[in-house]
């Protein structure tokens, strides 16, 4: 009796242990996004050096660096955080939903779908009514995006996934063919596309924080961080499913609705941040990956750190897009799949069994 | 307190797996469904626990499948899989304690770190815990889930009610030691007070350890009863389609199937 008390106590010291530990990792984690934050709102073409930044911070300093820092630089630097956080969540979860660490909505079209739904509101939105128009505003190109996503996501599962389980092969196939099939329909709006539009679709087809705005933020940020919030619910639901949906079935999780819940939560935040940034590759097969290398593959820690280390690598990518061929930039989509491109060839060519599947 | 299937068919593409089967199990007992290749025996173990669309009527302890959450069966059945891959690197450890997700393990945190351990060490795993999932033999990764699903539902009876165990093909990847833990594991279940409905290859093992056997032949029941009424010569030759040979030799007292090569006669 002593000794399993003892035993207990040990056990709850560790668990205990463990959990200061978690949460010292957590906040040495948003340190470094804060740093990351800060490095990205000093550097650039312009203004000015930290003690400038630091002025206009607080509201002093010329009136040029204030409109530098709060109105071009801030919403970039929000805006890559929130994208890179959004696009390593969804990543994630959509490896649980697939059962499959190869899947990442740009690899297999969902970021495709989500594009050419943005693409489908900047074109055609001019033929919408003036009243519908001034009712949806500035919302309508991140709702298409999200239908877009959404219904190529529902594609997606439903041709790859039979009797619960997902095959590599028919999904990567899957997404080469949405991709093509998208790659028609946006051939058919460029060709119909005026000056204007050609711009903004190529802006697309990169994937750039450069155009980033207050305006363009807001209007994808509540959505993006929404689908933050929630995906973290959805984490012992995924570990469940990891055993397959009959045994997550058995588990007692409704698999269905948890199945409907986190197809939503992929379309949502990959459309949200495909229409304020276009398509960027690769976060969300590099960050899941890189964190079950060190914490193990729980979608617990997965989703929540998940979320930081994206907004890392994208504020990383950023200042790389901005220092490189400087003072020109490299739009970041470039940058990401310079990066991104290597490492998906050496998660292969470790894990060539994973494709066989 | 039991479990019944009542006039249960499934189709599966057009074809009707099952034809209009009744099942009954009674807790404290081990049931098997036994059968050959291709019978129904797993599709009618796959319906009772809702894996399959069904029609028909299967209650536990008296309530409706069909009108329970999922996380109220979780609570009364646990299932064992008969292989199980996992898409990403868990250790032991995590795929055993993924059978707290079932809810109630999450209210009484006291239990929850000791529980996972005590369920490996049943299955003759301790020291695995840190070990990864998929570098396990067929028949290490068979015994960790059945820990896992005990660790779902680890007190035979709850709240007065008794759980339940499906078990599929439970020992077709162990070892013949290993085959007799499992058995013995099962029959102990039982014997505290729950269910436990297995289906079941080897009917020698069946005729050692099952209170009661269905006979699944061509998605039909051919017999159900004790061991002594079901494992017959005749019986089991016509539904395997070929010679068997039941004894009963002495130091055992139980049945003891023997097959019957051609070449032998």
């Amino acid at each position: 009796m002593v000794a399993a008390d003892a035993t207990s106590l040990t056990q709850t010291a560790q668990r205990r242990g463990g959990d200061r530990r978690r949460l010292s990792q957590l906040l040495s984690v948003i340190l470094i996004v804060v740093l990351a934050a800060a490095m990205l709102l000093s550097l650039g073409w312009g203004a000015a050096d930290q003690t400038d930044v630091l002025a206009a911070l607080v509201g002093e300093g010329s009136l040029r660096d204030q409109i530098i820092i709060w109105d071009i630089r801030m919403p970039r630097m929000l805006t890559a955080a929130l994208v890179g956080a959004s696009l390593a969540v969804s990543g994630a979860v959509m490896q649980g939903l697939f059962r499959n660490p190869l899947a990442d909505p740009g690899l297999v079209g969902v970021s495709a779908g989500a594009g050419f739904g943005a693409v489908v509101a900047i074109v055609l939105g001019g033929f919408l009514p003036v009243t519908v128009a001034a009712a949806v505003g500035k919302y309508s190109v991140p709702f298409a995006a999200f239908i877009g996503g959404w219904i190529t996501t529902l594609l997606l599962y439903a041709v790859a996934t039979r009797g619960g389980r997902t095959s590599v092969a028919t999904m990567l196939l899957a997404g080469i063919a949405l991709g093509a099939l998208i790659g028609a329909f946006m051939g058919l709006l460029v060709y119909y596309a005026d000056d204007n539009q050609l711009r903004d679709l190529t802006f697309w087809s990169m994937g750039s924080v450069a155009g980033a705005s207050w305006e363009k933020l807001s209007a994808s940020a509540p959505l993006i961080i929404l689908t933050l919030i929630a995906a973290p619910f959805l984490a012992r639901a995924l570990n469940a499913l990891t055993l397959g949906e009959a045994a997550a079935h058995h588990l007692g999780i409704d698999v269905q609705k948890m199945k409907r819940i986190a197809i939503m939560t992929v379309a949502a935040s990959i459309g949200a941040s495909t229409a304020v940034t276009g398509g960027i590759g690769f976060v969300g097969i590099v960050v899941p990956h890189l964190l079950r290398l060190v914490q193990g593959p729980d979608h617990r820690g997965l989703l929540i750190n998940g979320a930081l280390l994206g907004a890392i690598i994208l504020l990383l990518a950023d200042a790389i897009s901005r220092v490189v061929i400087a003072p020109a930039e490299l739009p970041i989509g470039i940058v990401m799949a310079a990066i991104g491109g290597p490492f998906f060839l050496w998660i292969l060519l470790k894990n060539r069994n994973l494709v066989e599947m | 307190m039991s479990l019944t299937a009542t006039d249960i068919h499934v189709k599966l593409g057009r074809k009707e797996i099952l034809h209009g089967i009744d099942f009954a199990a009674r807790a404290g007992e081990v049931t098997a469904i036994v059968g050959p290749n291709g019978s129904g025996k797993t599709t009618l173990l796959r319906a009772i626990t809702g894996e399959l669309a069904y029609t028909g009527k299967v209650q536990i302890n008296g309530q409706d499948c069909a009108s329970m959450k999922p996380h109220e069966l979780a609570m009364t059945r646990a299932v064992l899989p008969q292989a199980a891959n996992l898409a990403f690197p868990f250790t032991v450890l995590e795929v055993v304690r993924l059978g707290l997700t079932a809810g109630l393990a999450s209210s009484r945190p006291d239990t929850s770190d000791t529980l996972p351990l005590q369920a490996l060490a049943r299955v003759g795993l301790t020291g695995f815990e840190g070990r990864y999932f998929h570098d396990l033999s067929g028949g290490e990764k068979q015994r960790v889930q059945l820990a896992r699903v005990l660790v779902q539902i680890w007190e035979p009876v709850l709240d007065g009610q008794p759980r339940w165990l499906f078990l599929d093909e439970p020992v077709s990847a162990l070892d013949i030691g290993h085959q007799l833990v499992v058995m013995q594991l099962a029959q102990d279940y039982a014997r505290a007070g729950g269910g436990v409905v297995a289906v079941m290859h080897d009917l020698n093992l069946t005729a050692m350890f099952a209170d009661q056997i269905t006979l699944i032949d061509a998605g039909s029941v051919r017999a159900h009863g004790t061991p002594q009424q079901v494992l017959t010569n005749d019986t089991l030759s016509a539904a395997y389609h070929c010679k068997l040979q039941v004894n009963t030799p002495p130091p055992m007292g139980g049945a003891w199937i023997l097959p019957q090569a051609a070449h032998l006669n």
